[in-house]
């Protein structure tokens, strides 16, 4: 079986070739900030509403959330210097353009982007084949015109897509989406032209599902040990993907910044970790295991 | 209208400007903290008027048919119980309060106006009921006269014009903060975007509330335990004191006298705030003492 609409051949974790890091490394380690700007008067479009809590302004979450760009995102970045990461943002596209010296800070960094679409308030779902294609135009060429860099992956608008999203994205060039949560390596995508791959991201160390209900960051900080963990001891055996995914309105917040330095202190002081980005990752698994991945894959087929 | 992309806010209620490039803001005697604790003082109505809209989430065991006697007496039990001992809690601990209070409560309960007065309470606008918010649903006549209605029944009840407000569930139309000013508000409680005053268009003063803080959103929104609050309290404090010695903070701690009013949950909250009023460098004070304060010695 594979998952539908038949865009992941079926391939369980113990029989694959395994996978070797850049220099035998056991975990590839990316952190994942979602830097984000939702609108404070967004249209509807779609199935989704932006602010369900109240007819709109909703002022409560606008401002929660703005916080992040404010504050938040400043504290989490000393954390992130203080132990020398290279993030991989999530990135709503106009925050380059919104907020100049949150794109400043993360270009001085070297960071990679990947898009989170252009603002978390529009989502693609009831997007046509030709307002996507737009969209992914304009994705490349925003990040291109404001960091020079090229945009290689996707996790979609507050992680919305279409059926034909894996499509067009190859079309754009992009060679990675991190909307799957369905393995613990990368994983070839199916789509018509070009080579596309997951990247593993996570909706479990993720601070936004915890942090909407009534985990605390003492419970994040002690699940992503114990992730780490498991990883690691997996990995010695074929190389695995860890990903932290942050958003700076609730990681940034006072009380759970210490959180982030215990997650961060305990997992680098290990060896053997490719501390990279999914754009990293994605590059290196195509050049290396994508083609015997899908050979691979083959033999599950029914 | 959905954003414009260019530089700046997609709103016109203030500036875009992040912590990291602002100017030193110094408190009284260089405090590191200043530490605002507002209680907000609803009355839950037994029926909202047609047409009224709120977002309040109901705790306890939800929303039910009418009559709803739990949540109507729950609530209650705020101003009957909860508030005394709340107010004790803070006068021991030398914390002068803020008191976001509806017109329904202060028309329907002298006594408590009078009360929260002779211990010294700054006493802010907080709309009409527990239970009615302004919303982008309200045409701007309704939303004016919601408003003049507000700040008339509180001047009548108090003696005084309040100077704050702190807006019911957060609600606001995108035209609220300019129809308040206009109305004579000076500072502004319901952006919860900062962790220091700010001014928005038109004169009016941010005083941010932290959402994560408030008492109903973290135990009975998320459903986090007292404990837990309680550690988050003396967590987030600590941070902020740290941040707050190259650039004063501002700490605001909203509390609803009907949900951390409770026998079980005071000792917890006199715990944390105990933490804090330990530390030297935290100012305790009032909302109008705090944005007096930063008008007359803005960030420099």
């Amino acid at each position: 079986m594979s998952l539908p609409p038949h865009r992941v051949d079926y391939s369980p974790i113990i029989e694959r070739p395994p996978i070797k890091w850049p220099n035998g490394e056991r975990v590839a380690l990316w952190i994942a900030p979602n830097v984000e700007h939702y609108e404070y008067m967004p249209e509807q479009y779609g199935p989704r509403d932006p602010w369900p809590r109240t007819p709109y302004p909703d002022v409560q979450q606008y401002s929660y959330r703005d916080y992040g760009n404010r504050v938040g995102f400043w504290r989490m970045l000393e954390v992130l210097d203080q132990y020398k990461i290279r993030a991989c943002v999530s990135l709503n596209l106009a925050v380059l353009e919104h907020f100049p010296e949150i794109r400043d800070a993360m270009v001085e960094r070297d960071w990679d982007f990947m898009s989170h679409g252009i603002y978390n308030t529009r989502y693609l779902y009831a997007y046509t084949e030709e307002e996507e294609r737009e969209f992914y135009r304009d994705n490349v060429e925003t990040l291109k015109r404001q960091t020079g860099k090229q945009l290689k992956g996707m996790l979609g608008p507050a992680i919305s897509g279409t059926i034909r999203t894996p499509d067009l994205m190859a079309e754009a060039g992009l060679i990675y989406h991190t909307d799957w949560m369905h393995d613990d390596q990368p994983v070839p995508i199916n789509v018509e032209t070009g080579k596309l791959v997951s990247v593993p991201y996570s909706i479990e160390l993720n601070d936004s599902p915890l942090f909407r209900v009534n985990y605390e960051a003492d419970y994040f900080a002690e699940i992503c040990k114990r992730q780490f963990d498991q990883l690691y001891k997996e990995g010695a055996e074929s190389g695995r993907v860890m990903c932290i995914a942050l958003h700076p309105f609730l990681i940034g917040q006072p009380h759970r910044i210490k959180y982030l330095d215990e997650i961060l202190s305990y997992i680098m002081s290990h060896d053997g970790i490719w501390q990279t980005t999914a754009d990293d990752i994605a590059d290196y698994y195509i050049e290396n295991y994508y083609d015997q991945a899908v050979e691979h894959a083959q033999q599950f087929k029914v | 209208m959905p954003a414009e992309r260019r530089e700046g806010m997609d709103h016109e209620h203030h500036e875009w400007s992040p912590i990291s490039t602002r100017g030193k803001l110094s408190w009284p005697d260089n405090a590191k903290v200043a530490l605002c604790v507002i209680i907000t003082l609803e009355h839950t109505e037994w029926e909202a008027p047609e047409g009224s809209f709120s977002a309040d989430q109901a705790g306890g065991l939800g929303l039910r048919p009418f009559p709803d006697y739990p949540r109507f007496s729950h609530r209650e039990y705020g101003h009957r119980v909860g508030i005394f001992r709340v107010l004790d809690t803070l006068e021991h601990l030398n914390i002068k309060a803020t008191v976001a209070m509806d017109t329904q409560t202060a028309e329907g309960y002298p006594y408590l106006v009078k009360h929260c007065q002779d211990r010294g309470c700054e006493i802010i606008a907080h709309g009409v009921s527990g239970t009615q918010m302004i919303s982008g649903k309200m045409s701007i006549e309704e939303e004016v006269d919601f408003i003049r209605a507000s700040l008339d029944a509180m001047k009548e009840a108090t003696g005084l014009a309040p100077r704050g407000w702190f807006g019911t569930d957060y609600g606001e139309s995108e035209r609220t903060p300019g129809l308040l000013r206009q109305a004579g508000i000076d500072y502004l409680c319901d952006w919860v975007n900062d962790e220091q005053p700010y001014p928005m268009t038109g004169g009016l003063v941010a005083l941010p509330t932290m959402l994560e803080m408030d008492d109903l959103f973290a135990m009975s929104n998320r459903r986090v335990e007292i404990e837990r609050y309680c550690q988050s309290l003396k967590d987030g404090f600590d941070v902020m004191f740290r941040d707050g010695g190259n650039n004063g903070r501002l700490m605001t701690i909203n509390l609803h006298p009907w949900l951390v009013g409770q026998p079980f949950r005071i000792g917890y909250l006199e715990e944390a705030l105990a933490h804090i009023m330990g530390h030297d460098g935290v100012w305790a004070a009032s909302g109008s003492e705090i944005i007096d304060w930063f008008r007359s010695n803005p960030p420099a």
